[in-house]
Parts: C-alpha cells; structure tokens; sequence
C-alpha cells in the first residue's frame, strides 16, 4: 500500500541515479497547475450530464473519452484529483499532528504514560485500518469529512512510532542532558530542543502520508463508503467506470487510476531524493 | 532461549486479553452510535415495504431498545461462555459463517503470503545482484508503480486482461459453477488471480526492502571475505548476503499482517472470494454487530499472533538474540 | 453422495491447504480450458443477489419465486392464479376463504403435506417472535384454521380482495420447524419444501445446488441438476456467461448487450412493473406547488433515460401500474421527450419568474429542492443526475444528494426521493401504503405526505370490492389523480434482462416484479424442455 515506503539505506549518497526525480518533479507540477487553474477556467457542473453523449471514446473533443452518462472523463479526473488531494493534505496533516502529539506525549514523559500510548497504539494497529476506516465512515455517513475523521483516528500511530523513537534518541543527547541541567522544564525542551529536530521527520511523514489518504479515500469510495458518488472523485470514478469496463469502456476506469498512480508516485520518487540527501541514515521506523 | 521465548509469549498473551476488551467495547461503542440500522439491514430490500410497526417489534425482540451497557453485557457474557450469537445479515450462528469462511481466506492469503515471499526473494536479490542494470530499473520501476497503484484498479484491469481479453482464467468465484463438489483444480484455477494480485499487491515494499538491505549486506567485511575466498557469486549472495538481509525482513512482515488482511478484504471483494474478508464488510455496512465483532476479534488476533511469530523467528535467527536473550 | 460432501465443506479448505502444499501455490498451473456448457443435465443460473435465508416464514420468495416450495396458488404467465397445492381456487369474497388441498403432495423427506403445514406457515409469519420480514404483508389475516387435514380456512379482519395474491408462500414442514426458534434454525440453510426442485447444498457467498424432485405432483422437471450461483457484480456474471460456465443469467441491459445475436444465446427483454420514479414531498413550497411537479414532468427527457441509462432495456413511465398488465389505465400517459416550452408556460403562468442566475422564483422563494437518492444505487444516481439536468433547462435547480438509507429516512418529508416499486400482481399491493393518507409520513410508506380524501376512498374501495371490473374502474380513477397531482414523477420502467443458452420449450415471460431473484423468467424453470 501506499505509506509505506522501503527505507532507503543508500549506499552510494553521492551518486544519484534518479534523473527520474526531474520528471517527477515535473509531473507533480503539471499536475499541480491544472488542478489549479483549469477550475478557474472550465466551471465544471458536478451535476450536469449529456445521456445523448455517453460512452465516446477518446477524442480530440473528449481526449479522455465520456463516461457512461456522458461526462467528460478529462474534467472529471482533474477535479477529482483536486478533492482527492485537498482531502489527502488535511487527513494527513490530521493524523501527523495526533501522532505528534501522542509520540512527544510517550517519548518526553516516558514510564506510565509511555506504556499506556503504546498500548493504544497497539490497539489501534491491531484492527485493520480499511474496516476501521468503513466503521468510521458509517458513523458519519459518507462525506469529506468522514473519509478525513477515518484516515485520521487510523493513521496517526505511525507518526506517533516515529516520533517517539527520535525523541528517545534525542534524550540521549548531550545537548538534551545540559538543557535538563540547566533547569529546563518539560515543555521548553519538547518546544527549544525536541520539535526543531524532529520537523524533518514529521514532514515526511506527512508527505508520505498524503498518498495513503487518497488510497483511503479511493478506496472507501470504491466500496460504496466514501463521497457522494454523483460527486467528481477518483475512487467514485473508479467505480463507476468498473460497470463500464466490460462493454469496452476502459478509458472510464483506466485514467481515473493512472491519476492516482502518477502523482503518488511522483511523491514517493521525491521523498526517496529528499531522504537521500536530508537522511543518508534514515531508519526503518517509517514502516512500521 | 526456550525461557526467553517463553516469557514474551507470556507477556503477550496477558497483553491480549485487555486489548480484546478494548477493541470489542471500542467496536460496540462505534456501532452503536452508527445510523446503520440493523433492523433494516436485516429486512434488505423489503425494508421499504415493511410497516415501522413490524419493525419496532423486531428491534424489541432482538433487544435492541435495552440500555447499551446492557447489551454489551449480555454479549460479553454469552462470548466468554462461547457463544458468539447469531448474524443477522445472513441469518446463521456466526460461528457457522467463520467456520464457513475462515478456511478459504486463509487459503488464499497464507499462498498470497508465500508467494509474495519468495517472489521478493527472488525478484529482490535478482535487482541487488544486477544493481543499476535496466532490470534493477525495471523491477524496482515497476514496484514503486505497483505500490502506488490501488489493489482493486490492480484487480479490474488483471480481470479485464486475464478473463475479459484473454479469457484464460475465471473472473471470480470460488469454484466452477456447474461444479457440484470441491476439485481441488477447481479451486486453483480461480485461485490464481485473486492470490496473485493479493500477493502481487503486498510485495513491492518487501521486494524494495531485500533489494535495498542486499545491497547493503553485500558490501559488508563477511560477504567481501566470502568473494575474496574466491566463491561463487551465486554462493556469495544466496548462502551469505541473503541470509543476513532477511532477518529484519522477517520482524517486519508480522507488523504488514493488518495491511494484509485490509488487501484480502479489497481483493476478496473485487474477485467475490467467499472468505472472512469480504464478509467483514458486508457485516460493517450491515451494523451486523455479532459477526462484526467475531471477525476484529479474530483480525485482532491475527494481529497479535503476527508480531509474535514475527518476534519469535527474529529470535531463532538471531543468534546473539540467541545467546543473549530478549532485550 | 453430495450431502456428506456438503457436511464437510467448511473443512475443505483446510484440507486443501494440506493436500497443495505451500510450493504449488507458487508453482504456475497451466489453465483448464473453459468447459462450453455444463456437462450433462446441469443447469447453471447466475443471479445477482444471494438469498439471506431459505426459509419462506422469513421472507423468502413471498411472491413464488421458489424452486423449492409450493404455495397454495401459483401463477401463469400472464400473471392469472392457478391452483397449486389447492385443488382449485376457492372464491375471494367476504372474510373467510378457503382452501381445498391436493391429497397426493409429499414433502421431499416423503412426508405428506396437510393443512397442519399450511396453518403452521401461515401461523409463524404471523408470530410477532420469529421476525418476519413480510408479516406486514399478511396483515389481513385473524387466524388460520385447519377443520381437517385437506381443508385450510383463512378468517380475515376485513374483506381483503388481493388474499389469493397472498397465498403463493411457500409452505413449510410443521414437523421440522415447530418449537424452534426461526431466527437460526437449521431449516434456513437445509430447507425441505415440497417444490419442483429439491436441495442439495449450499456454499453461502457462492451456489445453491437444487436436483429435480422425481415424485413430484406436477412431474419431474427435465433439468435434473439446477445450480444456482450467486455473484454480485454485473461484469463477473456477464464475463461467466460468455466464458461458459454459466447456462443463464440475469444482465444490466448494457452488459447484456455484448449476447445480442450470438449463436445459441438468446436474449430475453422481459417488461416489468419495477419502476424508479421522483417521490415530491408535499409540505414544502417548492415541491408543494403544483406547477412544480408538472414542469418538472414535462421537462424530463425519459426516453434518453431508457436510450442511454438503460441501455434500451425499459419503457417511459407515467404512473404506477405497468402497461400490459390488466390494471393499467392507458389513458395515463405523456410524452416520452421533453416539452420545454409546455413545463415554461406552466411555470411562468404560475409566477416562478426566471431570475439573475437561470433560477426561478416566486414570492422570494427559489424554485430549488433537494433530490435525494441512496448512495450504493447507480441506476438511481444516473437517473437523479439525468433529472437535475433535465430540470436545470426550464430554470429548476435540483441539488442531489447521496446518501444511505438510514440517512435517507428522516429527510423524506421535506426533500425528494429517487423511488423504486413495483409488483404487477395486484394494483393494491404498495400504492394503498404509498397514497393513502392514513400511511403519511409513516417510514417509507406515503413519505411526501399525499393526503387526498378521493384517492383514500378510491383506494379503500380496491381492497374491499371483490368484482374485478369495480375494482378496475377504481384503480384507473386511482391512476388518473395521481397523474393530475403529479404526485410523482415517474421515470422508467425496467426491462429485466435474460441470456439463456441453448434451445428450450416452456419459457413463459411475463411482467415482473421489483425483485426477482429465481422468480422472474426462472420461476417456470421446471416446465423448461430442451429442443431436439
């Protein structure tokens, strides 16, 4: 799945063999630009439908083709990435800023409370996320928010496991020790020295994070769960194009998932360059 | 070693017991505060042509109107004396509806599992080994997509390929439908596709993570010493370096267990599998609680005894873990 | 041979995981051609949705669409009764009736089935204890009484016309079921009817497996093993049929498309009374106008629907009652293509006045309402996006909203509802609960609040009236308001769709209703000959 990618212990830091990091880096912000402007040129009616013009193939007029109630599949894709990615940023900014909280929580005050995090975390861990995703969304019945609660309350374990491991190395730290000596107190060392170190890795984290919330988000919809499926979203795209697939739509189905594969791609590509340069020794919490 | 191994089996099975709780009030809790109605789920399509009157009986009759606390009492109660009650979207003893499905879900993830190993392998030291070729380029290219890529647009188009186009494999299932008895060839050939894209799914950050941890191995003093014994290089990685890198690889595969079950339940869905993974959801979008809660229970275990056969091999494989005992 | 192997099912899998060993898993299996058809005298149907339970006392095929029950009556193809475990059809007027059974019906463990059975039935879906999904349905009956055990007397609270139309449920084995409880017996998965076919086995998520039952009354069907196998999605079972594997299936009109004109595959379109229409709440302004309701009727561009939506599987629909059934009025009817200009007049005449954004108002008030419809449905979404586009033309703003039906409940008295109904068998059953006013506001029945006095007498006087051409008189007045009050706006009825390969004698379509699992054109399977 989608988080969680292969540490890279790279051995060789100084020979970069990604120049696919340049093509990467202009995807996303091919990608990027239309999900910004082409709203604010082509208004598209998230109820607007052509039955008279359903299921045409790609074309110059439609290079993506129509759907089977005659929407245009390029316009839809596009907008649908945008609610796709806006719902990926704010999930993963969600669960990061739990898991921060809850891994400074374990790490600074240790003992009881770190046993008890733990724990939680564990127990979360402990239920599959989909199904607890599903349970979530049910809850609220399906919408944004829903999808964001859901990918939130399941993911923040693995920024809670992250930071608390750095912040367990960081203790060990002479710097740490003189701040303690010096009279600091708890949350002036977690503020002056904890958080400025681990921001690099809590940015990561939600960076890598943004791929598995649209994974979730796809996913929830595909199942039925997820945004109201007459809305432009790529999982409801995915799973209105799977009806289509058997009379010989495949552009129905096939763009929507290329466009979650690109971009999420395109991110991990540039997360393993930044890793690579920001981390020659980053370990494997991140899979976790 | 047997006493270590011991003592953290033991601290782990005294963890599970309160975690269980956790997770079955946890699960009770969300259910509960859900607008699923399980009356109506329990009626399907009938539900809009059925009297409230009659449906207010029903939701009496199965108790539904008692306190909450009460009711996840009585549950409790019966679960611990091994009752596991009925499931009111299929409208059978839930053990029945496990014991039913269980076997076939774990068929196909413990060959998903298999597969998905030593496929990594294989496919992982074969990258390593021809670092920085067009193969490594293609192999780790075509991980990195696979990753990126959901299992069920995975699962539509090897569908669409292997059944739609080609028409070499059947498309769902279990069995052939005129099949009126288990063959195991039956079985297999729809097997296929549901394990390979489950274990196809599962793979890339395992192929990655050998590729990545053979390399590194690779250029260690003992693999370095093993070349310049004059070695074979298929020795050197298979016998030397492969065996060193797959001691973490091993620790991690238990924590992969709830991504695993959440890809059975996705494939399990898209191939109509009929195991435990797709009937978690159909009992999550039928507020069906006492199957609901059976299979987390159950998942929950899984979980449990993952990280705890994860940590046991990570024991016996290494041997200063070994000597010196569990940190 | 197949029970014991049955019993063991659930180990199976377990033994296979013995019996393959974890290398074959890894190993590549060369594929097994795809059999062309079933070997000797199986048949295998795919259906779309697996039956929860059964066991007809929980509502299993209420409406005959059992292979392995009886009921007392059954239908023809035309939808007429004919007698089945009844000597003949008794008459329906007043409060009692009763029934004469037939003495040479023995259930398939060769018991005999006598009216003990038939009081027992009856009796435990009307037990408030066992939960019945279709005891509503049965809400006419006092009580049941077998005087002896080849007569049964049903005593009604009122003079209930469409009782017959009741009594195709199947009827059950007194001796197998009394004294447990229903909810989990073991009856649900292993039933024992007295049908045409008799069971076999059953891998739930997967297939039922019926054999024909040699001694029964109405002789033994030619197909002498039926398979029916259960798989959700409309691609698996089209991608099935085409592979072989199944010798019949029930399609979407588009998947079924790809079978038009194949040789040995024919293509049944089977009209049907399941219909998908817009429910308009009636206590608000908007959909509580007149005008509203009319304009949006005349704006809808129904045969786009059936065209592209359907797959030209369906008819336009007007009101409630399917044509070709004798209880349609044809009079009520109406343009299957827009007419814009009429829907502009109405709403101009009536004060929406255009506004600054394409939008009518009228007094303030937007012409602007919520179209609500169930979320897991895209027949319905489809259907609702077509409508916010139709109506978005003459200046209507439809806002659509998915959502799931517990959702849905609470918010039908003031937003609109994409619906779905239908039975052809008799025009009481449904329309009383949804028309009269007594059902207003009462769950899914009459959701929008339609209170009109003449259409609760004309309703009452359905029920009660025993002489079929009264009772027709009624219905078409019935229809005709309605219509007038444009209550709903009726949309599309839905053509089922059938593949069958092979030649065969006896299949009877007929019009269908809303469900139809191995009711539908399978409901005759046993009266199903092959050719040459």
């Amino acid at each position: 799945m989608a988080a969680t990618f292969p540490t890279a212990r790279r051995t060789a830091p100084g020979r970069s063999r990604r120049p696919s990091r340049w093509i990467a880096a202009g995807l996303l912000v091919a990608l990027a630009l239309a999900v910004l402007l082409v709203p604010a040129v082509v208004q598209l009616d998230q109820q607007l439908v052509d039955l008279r013009a359903a299921n045409q193939a790609p074309s110059l007029a439609h290079p993506f083709g129509t759907d089977e109630v005659g929407r245009d599949v390029l316009l839809r894709v596009v907008y649908g990435l945008r609610v796709s990615l806006l719902i990926g940023l704010v999930a993963a900014l969600v669960s990061v800023t739990v898991g921060t909280v809850a891994g400074l929580a374990a790490g600074t005050l240790g003992g009881t409370a770190d046993r008890v995090i733990m724990r939680v975390v564990d127990g979360f861990n402990s239920v599959p996320h989909l199904l607890f995703g599903i349970f979530i969304v049910a809850l609220f019945s399906p919408s944004a928010t829903a999808v964001v609660v859901s990918v939130g309350l399941t993911h923040w374990t693995t920024a809670a496991r992250i930071v608390r491991s750095e912040v367990l190395t960081l203790r060990a730290r002479p710097f740490v020790d003189a701040a303690v000596s010096g009279g600091s107190g708890r949350l002036r060392i977690v503020r002056r020295h904890f958080l400025p170190h681990l921001l690099p890795h809590i940015a990561l984290a939600s960076v890598l994070m943004v791929p598995h919330a649209i994974w979730h988000e796809t996913a929830l919809s595909f199942l039925g769960l997820g945004l109201p499926p007459h809305l432009a979203s790529l999982g409801n795209m995915i799973n209105d194009g799977a009806r289509s697939l058997l009379a010989g739509n495949w552009w129905a189905s096939l763009f929507p998932g290329l466009f979650i594969l690109v971009p999420t791609l395109a991110i991990s590509v540039l997360v393993q360059y930044w890793r690579d340069r920001a981390n020659p020794r980053w370990r494997s919490e991140l899979q976790l | 070693m047997t006493r270590a191994l011991a003592r953290m089996a033991a601290w782990r099975l005294a963890f599970t017991v309160p975690l269980l709780l956790a997770v079955t009030l946890g699960m009770f809790a969300l259910a509960k505060a859900s607008p699923f109605d399980p009356v109506r789920q329990y009626l399907g399509d009938r539900a809009v042509i059925t009297s409230p009157e009659v449906m207010a009986q029903i939701r009496e009759n199965w108790g539904l109107d008692r306190p909450v606390a009460e009711q996840y009492l009585t549950w409790l109660g019966n679960l611990v004396q091994g009752d596991l009650g009925d499931s009111r979207s299929m409208h059978r003893p839930v053990i029945e509806v496990i014991g039913e499905r269980l076997g076939w879900t774990l068929l196909a993830v413990s060959c998903a599992l298999v597969l998905m190993l030593v496929a990594s392998l294989a496919v992982g030291a074969l990258a390593a080994w021809r670092r920085d070729s067009w193969l490594d380029r293609l192999i780790t290219g075509t991980a990195y997509a696979n990753e990126a890529a959901p299992v069920f647009w995975v699962a539509l188009l090897v569908i669409w390929l292997f059944a739609v186009r080609l028409q070499w494999l059947p498309p769902g299932g279990l069995t052939d439908p005129a099949a009126t008895t288990l063959q195991p060839g039956d079985v297999l050939q729809h097997m296929i596709l549901p394990v390979a894209v489950l274990a196809f799914s599962q793979s890339s950050w395992l192929l990655l993570f050998v590729r990545e941890s053979l390399i590194a191995t690779l250029r260690e003093d003992f693999v370095l010493g093993a070349r310049a014994r004059g070695l074979r290089e298929r020795t050197v990685v298979v016998r030397h370096a492969l065996r060193s890198a797959l001691l973490p690889f091993i620790t991690l595969l238990g924590a992969r267990i709830p991504e695993l079950v959440t890809g059975a339940i996705l494939v399990e869905t898209v191939f109509s599998w009929p195991g435990v993974a797709s009937a978690s959801v159909q009992a999550a979008l039928a507020a069906d609680f006492p199957l609901l809660a059976a299979l987390t229970l159950l998942a929950t275990l899984a979980v449990v005894a993952g990280n705890l056969l994860a940590d046991t091999a990570y024991v016996i494989a290494d041997p200063r873990v070994r000597v010196l005992g569990v940190s | 041979m197949t029970p014991f192997r049955a019993r063991f099912a659930p180990l199976a899998p377990l033994v296979l995981i013995a019996a393959l060993g974890l290398t074959a898993c890894a190993a590549p299996t060369v594929p097994q051609t795809s059999s062309k058809g079933s070997p000797g005298d199986t048949f295998v149907l795919g259906i779309s949705s697996e039956p929860d339970t059964l066991n007809p006392v929980l509502g299993y095929a209420p409406d005959g669409g059992s292979l392995l029950f009886d009921g007392l009556v059954s239908r023809n193809a035309d939808l007429s009764l004919k007698p089945s475990l009844a000597e003949k059809l008794p008459e329906a007027g007043g409060k009692t009736v009763t029934f004469t059974l037939r003495n040479d019906v023995k259930f398939h463990d060769g018991t005999p089935l006598t009216s003990e059975d038939v009081v027992y039935t009856y009796q435990a879906v009307l037990d408030e204890k066992n939960n019945s999904s279709i005891r509503g349905d049965f809400a006419a009956i006092e009580s049941v009484q077998a005087p002896d055990p080849a007569t049964v007397v049903f005593h009604l609270k009122y003079p209930y016309a469409p009782i017959l139309q009741r009594a195709t449920l199947g009827i059950v084995p007194k001796r197998l079921l009394d004294g447990q409880s229903l909810e989990s017996a073991a009856f649900n998965t292993h039933p024992v009817g007295s049908g045409p076919f008799s069971f076999v086995s059953w891998t739930p998520g997967d297939k039922i497996v019926l054999k024909a039952n040699p001694s029964y009354w109405g002789g033994t069907p030619a197909i002498q093993q039926l398979v029916v196998a259960y798989a959700t999605d409309d691609n698996v079972r089209a991608t099935r049929m085409a592979a072989g594997e199944f010798d019949a299936t029930v399609l979407p009109p588009k998947a079924a498309a790809r079978f038009d004109g194949q040789p040995d595959l024919t293509v049944h379109q089977v009209p049907s009374a399941d219909y998908r229409g817009v429910m308009f709440p009636f206590g608000t302004p908007v959909t509580g106008d007149l005008a509203i309701r009319k304009a949006v009727n005349l704006a809808l561009d129904r045969s786009a629907m059936v065209d592209t939506i359907l797959a030209g599987a369906g008819n336009p629909a007007f009101g409630p009652i399917a044509p070709g059934t004798t209880w349609h009025n044809p009079a009520v009817a109406g343009s299957a293509v827009p007419d814009q200009a009429q829907a502009t007049q109405i709403l101009d005449q009536a004060g929406w006045r255009t506004g600054d954004d394409g939008i009518r108002a009228k007094d303030g008030t937007r012409a602007s309402f919520t179209l609500m419809y169930p979320s897991g449905d895209s027949l319905r979404k489809d259907l609702a996006l077509a409508v916010a586009s139709d109506v978005k033309k003459i200046g209507i703003d439809v806002r659509l909203a998915g959502l799931d039906w517990d959702a849905i409940e609470p918010r039908m008295g003031k937003d609109a509802l994409v619906m779905g109904y239908g039975a052809p068998f008799d025009p009481d059953y449904t329309n009383y609960e949804l028309f009269h006013s007594a059902f207003a506001g009462q769950g899914f029945f009459n959701p929008g609040n339609y209170k009109v006095p003449e259409v609760d007498a004309l309703l009452e006087k359905g029920r009660e009236e025993s002489d079929p051409a009264a009772r027709k008189q009624a219905y078409d007045a019935f229809q005709q308001r309605i219509s007038d009050d444009a209550a709903w706006a009726y949309l599309v009825f839905l053509k089922h769709v059938y593949v069958v390969r092979g030649q065969w004698t006896g299949i009877a379509p007929s019009v269908e209703p809303h469900e139809h699992d191995t009711g539908g054109l399978f409901r005759n399977i046993a009266e199903w000959k092959p050719t040459a």
